[in-house]
């Protein structure tokens, strides 16, 4: 059912979004690669699983740094995808969601050594990271506890009603402290 | 549904109403539950209650659906077939607009009904963008951003986002054209959208005005809105 209302909001949806590739009902033509312009995405089934954190460079670098912790970011929003639609599936795949949510709480328990002094809004370099991370530290820290605690729940979830009971309090966590400490950033 | 026919002009017995209704009860629900809806998912972003833009959105998804129901089966003047012209009937009424045999139109105005359409379909783009579109906390993602993967619904969601200054581009003109009416030509178009009803004099259509609506239509209308929101948020 949800297939035939995508085709149809995919119609209106592409009618102005000409890069919208990656419609999973296209048939499976074997396209010639050459005309394949822009990549057209996999269908989510088979889409690479997403991985645990990248191990951070040293701080010497500072725009290197913060480039490496927004594509951390960018991975751990690729794991929580993989949570989302599986909390979206009625019958989620189990094996997907424990890995997604094992590396989620792999980030959480990376991240709190990712916020060195000078990698924050005063760098001069763009960034997501509100000052106040180094300013109040004691609820950033306590936040990421949050987020420790309730991944680690999802991750321990063994069967579908655990998990999709414990989703949407990991996704608050996540939440929690993208409210107070996460800058709402255009095009990023 | 043959009841408010209007009697032969120049007939003694029934004198013309003062009023014209113009507007039925569902559409000027509808008209000002998506005010509220786009004026609350604008505030909701704003202030980060992405919960309550997701059944916002939602709630438009409903009208809009509903709107185009209504669009086929409501009254004469909900009716698409009532109000959209075609280029000529657009421009001849653009050159009777400062002609002093200038009557205020039964309904939509053929330009008017131009810029319902751009406004259907706006916030049409806007809510089928929205179904796609992920949280960044993944607390309040769009219903169907399942169907796609995580690229796609990362672009989506920034076409969302973008997509709302043209949504605020048609309502502008909206309300430009309506202050237009207001100033120029002296004509109130929000008090009509309130109340159903205006002053009949110097109007087209019947001076009764609109037909009373069918309840079984609208029931199904209510029926058909409520059905797709449900299938697409389930």
């Amino acid at each position: 059912m949800k297939a035939m209302l995508f085709a149809a909001a995919a119609a209106t949806t592409l009618a102005l979004a000409a890069c919208g590739g990656g419609e999973p009902e296209k048939p499976a033509e074997p396209a010639p690669a050459a005309d394949a312009a822009p990549a057209t995405p996999e269908p989510v089934a088979v889409a690479a699983a997403p991985t645990g954190p990248a191990a951070m460079p040293e701080p010497t670098d500072i725009a290197a740094y913060m480039k490496a912790r927004h594509e951390n970011y960018e991975m751990l929003g690729k794991n929580m995808k993989v949570l989302q639609d599986n909390f979206q599936a009625e019958t989620p795949d189990m094996a997907a969601a424990t890995a997604a949510a094992v590396n989620v709480k792999a980030f959480a328990d990376a991240m709190g050594a990712w916020f060195p002094a000078g990698t924050g809004p005063d760098s001069g370099i763009e960034s997501e990271a509100k000052a106040n991370i180094w300013t109040d530290r004691a609820t950033f820290d306590a936040a990421l506890t949050k987020l420790q605690t309730e991944s680690g729940k999802l991750a321990a979830a063994t069967d579908a009603a655990a998990f999709k009971a414990q989703f949407p309090a990991t996704g608050g966590s996540c939440k929690n402290c993208h409210d107070t400490f996460r800058e709402e950033k255009k095009d990023q | 549904m043959d009841d408010n026919k209007p009697v032969e002009s120049g007939s003694a017995t029934a004198p013309t109403p003062s009023k014209q209704k113009v507007w039925d009860a569902p559409t000027r629900l509808v008209h000002w539950t998506l005010v509220v809806c786009i004026g609350l998912s604008w505030w909701t972003v704003e202030n980060k209650r992405m919960d309550i833009h997701y059944w916002s959105g939602l709630t438009a998804l409903g009208l809009i659906v509903f709107r185009v129901y209504w669009g086929f089966v409501g009254p004469e003047t909900a009716r698409f077939a009532q109000f959209l012209k075609g280029p000529r009937t657009v421009f001849t009424y653009l050159g009777k607009l400062f002609r002093p045999d200038y009557r205020a139109s039964f309904g939509h105005n053929p330009l008017g009904a131009l810029s319902v359409i751009a406004l259907l379909l706006a916030v049409a783009i806007q809510v089928g963008l929205g179904l796609f579109a992920s949280d960044t906390s993944y607390v309040s993602s769009g219903p169907l951003s399942n169907l796609v993967d995580y690229e796609t619904s990362e672009d989506i969601t920034e076409l969302h986002e973008d997509f709302f200054n043209v949504l605020l581009f048609v309502i502008g003109l909206h309300i430009a054209a309506i202050a237009f009416y207001l100033v120029v030509k002296r004509t109130n178009l929000v008090g009509p959208m309130i109340t159903g009803s205006r002053k009949a004099d110097h109007v087209e259509g019947p001076p009764a005005g609109i037909a009373p609506i069918s309840w079984v239509r609208l029931l199904i209308g209510m029926l058909l809105a409520a059905g797709v929101v449900w299938l697409v948020a389930r």
